[in-house]
């Protein structure tokens, strides 16, 4: 180890290289490459605002004049541009356009279409496809900043939430305590029985997209067990302990679940609206040429 | 302490096995080796992998032997306490170890082999939100179809498939293209407003933009500014951008920055087309000469600091079939065939101020608006008639009528004139001598030889009434017919004196008539009482003039309109603000001398 340092203290050896790699993989994207996009994205908004204060857009500034297509040309390749971000990280390859720098780019200059799709509209707004897809952009554009806004804050949690188990150990430790309530309950008259039985045979996953986002689960069978047995003999004790327990590791799951969709609901607003706005896009130019 | 340790298999059938063994020990251990308390024959399992021993307090320390833990409860852990009254569940590969506690006091530990679990990547795939949600792939493609079909495929398969109409100008007629109006871009000006339901009567034809052919079909009385050609070589050249733009426009059908549409934007809200500002004018007009090098037209570009002195229109000789323009810096000398001298009616102490005060229609002296009356559009005058602005002094009656009342000259045509003359020596009147006469010849003062003789008194008296001292030429110039007969000058005063531009007399109600027009100085009717341009300036410069209680600033709107002919812009104007073009004095003689020439056939 010693030596390793030692050689690779000129810069040029193997273990500096690595230590490089293995640093620039722990940049964000959000700061890859000291922010460049980020740069990017400003000078192209500056230059776009810029352009619209000072170029005199007779009659008025819209879409129509040479500066309006000229925003709308630039808005329409980096939407499609950008989509195709689902491609580009369904396709492992070596080379340049690294798919860190790729969403990073993706960000930024998704960011920066709220600039030049605004200035496109020359801030004529109304119930028409072309405001139609200016708002699913802008939609899609929300959807992504809290995207980036979770994938930034909630990983921690999720990760303190695990408490160095792995989803399939949850399930694992779910199954133990499910076994040992079954044999447990064996002594449990009818009602407390059936309590256990609607108990066990819920499904962890069960109770739709809202109780997992709000990670509230009314009709929790193992919550109202818990409620139902209060007897004192040693199996009803048994079986509450063991419920209680249950209750515990179902809320580790739970709060796993609320997390993960927490982190995961976004794209499911921003890839259908995204191509429900390339399906607006397409609308909008040919509905402009057509009523020319 | 006892450990009741309870094996459990199955037969290939299916059927439970169940062994059971009592073991007196402190501590279990267990393992793959043979020698193990508990005999696990499983690879995954290390040969003494877990040592069970009760502890004093009746809980179970488990403790891994080796480096490989174990899972307890689910968790994989190196070592733990099992409570056996609550219970706890060892994993060590396949196979499944209960601790319990029975009901003699004994720790039971039952153990049983679990199958391989198929589905557990299954079972993970219930923590993505994707397994509550729709697939984001249907969603896609259920939004996406639905705008496509409903916002592109519906109208543009209407539109296709419709028979076409004319464009109906009053819009009654609703548009057949289904779903076009998501298509608008905003809501169209006021006076196209009718038409919002019925795109394609502008939109004719798919991919070509409005022509203006389709606009003229309804706006047949809109005139251009000038001929094309002209307009397009008067203009400056376009900017960069715009250049391209049009370059790719007009290859691909639309009408360059010369056809309607490029300045009549559509789509901008429910509001008036607004007049043009001063500098969409000097674009052409500041410089047009270095252009438009045959040009008649002086440069102009700011009302207060470039724009070339008025020339009125009159008529610089007496009868002349065209008024002609005043050359700048003249002094125009006016031909009408009138006599009026404007000061002498309108001095407030003068002889015709007297008479007026005694004529009841007055009362007062005269004032300017007893002669003109302002036109409906408020920018020129109604043309004075003899009859009601004249006549109320200068009388043309000419005798009593029998049933009482009085008869009068005729005004306005020779002929009526010299019927009504003959008819003062015609009518009945009292006898001068004595009424006796020799029988069988009509005496020369009799009636009947009044009645029924040479009219030679009529002929004397319209020879008077058109010779100088004449009734007549009290206001008209004397004359002779080019057949040698006595007659009077045409009357030859134009409707409007500046034509190219508007002048709001109501506007103006506050000033006297007398500011810009000299009418109390003039002594005559050959002075042409046009302001100049200087007198404008003393309250209206240019768009960029800044505005005080004296300064108007005032774009080229305010008097010029784009469209010729055309009537003015008002911002509150009635609608619609262009009109059939007025009489233009360039094609003949004005309308005076138009009906004198009628007259005279």
């Amino acid at each position: 180890m010693a030596s390793r340092v030692k050689s690779g203290a000129g810069g040029t050896g193997r273990f500096t290289q690595d230590e490089q790699r293995r640093d620039s993989d722990h940049v964000s994207f959000l700061k890859h490459k000291g922010f460049r996009w980020l740069w990017i994205a400003l000078a192209l908004n500056g230059a776009a605002a810029a352009g619209y204060l000072m170029i005199d857009q007779q009659p008025r500034p819209n879409g129509g004049t040479w500066y309006g297509y000229t925003l709308g040309t630039i808005g329409l390749g980096l939407i499609v541009w950008l989509s195709l971000l689902g491609v580009r990280k369904r396709r492992i390859n070596p080379g340049a356009w690294s798919l860190k720098a790729w969403t990073s780019a993706h960000v930024y200059l998704g960011l920066s279409l709220i600039v030049i799709g605004t200035l496109h509209t020359g801030f004529q707004i109304g119930w028409n496809v072309h405001t139609l897809a200016y708002v699913l952009m802008l939609l899609v554009i929300a959807t992504g900043i809290y995207g980036v806004v979770v994938y930034v804050r909630l990983p921690a949690s999720l990760s303190a939430n695990r408490r160095e188990m792995t989803r399939a150990q949850m399930l694992d430790a779910l199954g133990a305590i499910d076994r040992q309530l079954e044999s447990a309950a064996q002594p449990l008259a009818r009602a407390e029985a059936d309590l256990v039985i609607a108990a066990l045979g819920q499904d962890v996953f069960g109770g739709g997209a809202l109780a997992r986002l709000t990670g509230s689960y009314p009709g929790c069978a193992t919550a109202s067990a818990l409620k139902g047995i209060g007897g004192t003999s040693e199996a009803e004790a048994r079986v509450a302990a063991l419920l209680e327990k249950r209750r515990e590791q179902l809320a580790q799951i739970r709060e796993g679940l609320r997390i993960r969709a927490l982190l995961e609901v976004w794209l499911f607003v921003h890839i259908p609206l995204t191509i429900a706005l390339i399906a607006a896009l397409a609308a909008h130019v040919i509905s402009v040429f057509y009523y020319w | 302490m006892a450990f009741l340790i309870r094996t459990i298999d199955f037969t290939a059938a299916g059927r439970e096995i169940i062994r059971d063994r009592v073991v007196e020990q402190a501590s279990l251990t267990v393992g793959r080796a043979a020698e193990c308390d508990i005999h696990l024959p499983d690879l995954a399992v290390e040969q003494q992998h877990v040592q069970i021993a009760g502890a004093p307090d009746g809980t179970l320390a488990v403790t891994a032997l080796g480096t490989l833990g174990f899972a307890l409860d689910g968790q994989v852990v190196s070592e733990g306490t099992i409570d056996p009254r609550t219970g706890g569940e060892i994993a060590l590969g396949a196979a499944r170890l209960a601790v319990a506690r029975e009901d003699d006091g004994n720790v039971s530990i039952t153990i049983r082999q679990v199958v391989a679990d198929e589905g557990k990547g299954d079972a993970l795939r219930g923590f993505a939100l994707a397994s509550v949600l729709p697939s984001k792939r249907a969603m896609s493609w259920g939004f996406a179809g639905a705008i496509l079909l409903l916002l592109l495929m519906v109208p543009v398969a209407s539109h296709l498939l419709r028979t076409p109409a004319k464009p109906d100008p009053t819009g009654k007629a609703a548009g057949v293209v289904l779903m076009d109006s998501a298509w608008s871009s905003g809501e169209l000006s006021l006076k196209h407003h009718s038409l919002a339901d019925n795109c394609e009567s502008c939109h004719v034809a798919a991919f070509e933009s409005v022509q203006d052919e389709t606009c003229v079909s309804c706006h047949k009385d809109t005139g251009d500014h000038a001929p094309m050609g002209r307009l397009a070589k008067g203009m400056p050249s376009l900017s960069a951008g715009d250049a391209i733009q049009w370059k790719i426009g007009e290859s691909l059908g639309k009408e360059g920055p010369l056809g309607c549409v490029s300045c009549h934007s559509e789509h901008e809200g429910p509001v008036r087309a607004a007049a043009e500002d001063e500098v969409f004018c000097s674009n052409c007009h500041d410089k047009l000469d270095t252009r438009l090098t045959d040009t008649d037209l002086a440069n102009a570009h700011d009302f207060g600091k470039g724009h070339p002195q008025f020339r009125p229109l009159y008529f610089a000789s007496f009868g002349a079939a065209k008024p002609v323009r005043a050359s700048p810096g003249s002094v125009p000398v006016e031909r009408s065939g009138l006599k009026f001298p404007h000061d002498v009616h309108m001095n407030a102490r003068g002889g015709a101020a007297r008479m007026a005060v005694s004529l009841t229609q007055y009362g007062q002296p005269l004032e300017c608006a007893d002669c003109h009356v302002l036109t409906p559009d408020r920018i020129s005058f109604k043309e004075v008639k003899m009859e009601d602005a004249c006549e109320g002094c200068h009388s043309l009656v000419s005798g009593r009528i029998a049933g009482g009342g009085f008869s009068k000259l005729r005004h306005g045509d020779l002929k009526d004139l010299a019927e009504d003359v003959a008819k003062i020596s015609a009518g009945p009147r009292a006898r001068i001598g004595p009424p006796r006469q020799r029988p069988g010849q009509p005496g020369s003062a009799s009636p009947y030889r009044a009645n029924f003789g040479r009219p030679v008194r009529a002929y004397i008296g319209i020879s008077n009434a058109l010779s100088v001292g004449g009734v007549c030429t009290e206001c008209h110039l004397p004359t002779t017919s080019p057949s040698g007969q006595a007659d009077l000058m045409p009357v030859n005063l134009p409707d409007r004196f500046l034509t190219s531009g508007f002048f709001d007399h109501e506007a103006h109600k506050k000033q006297e008539c007398t500011d810009c027009h000299a009418a109390d100085k003039s002594r005559a009717a050959s002075d042409l009482l046009m302001p100049d341009l200087k007198s404008c300036r003393t309250c209206h410069l240019g768009a960029t003039a800044g505005k005080t209680k004296k300064i108007v600033p005032s774009d080229c709107a305010m008097c010029h309109a784009y469209h010729l002919p055309a009537g003015q812009w008002q911002a509150k104007g009635p609608a619609p603000h262009y009109k059939p073009p007025p009489p233009l004095p360039a094609e003949g003689k004005s309308a005076v001398a138009t009906n004198l020439t009628q007259v005279r056939k």
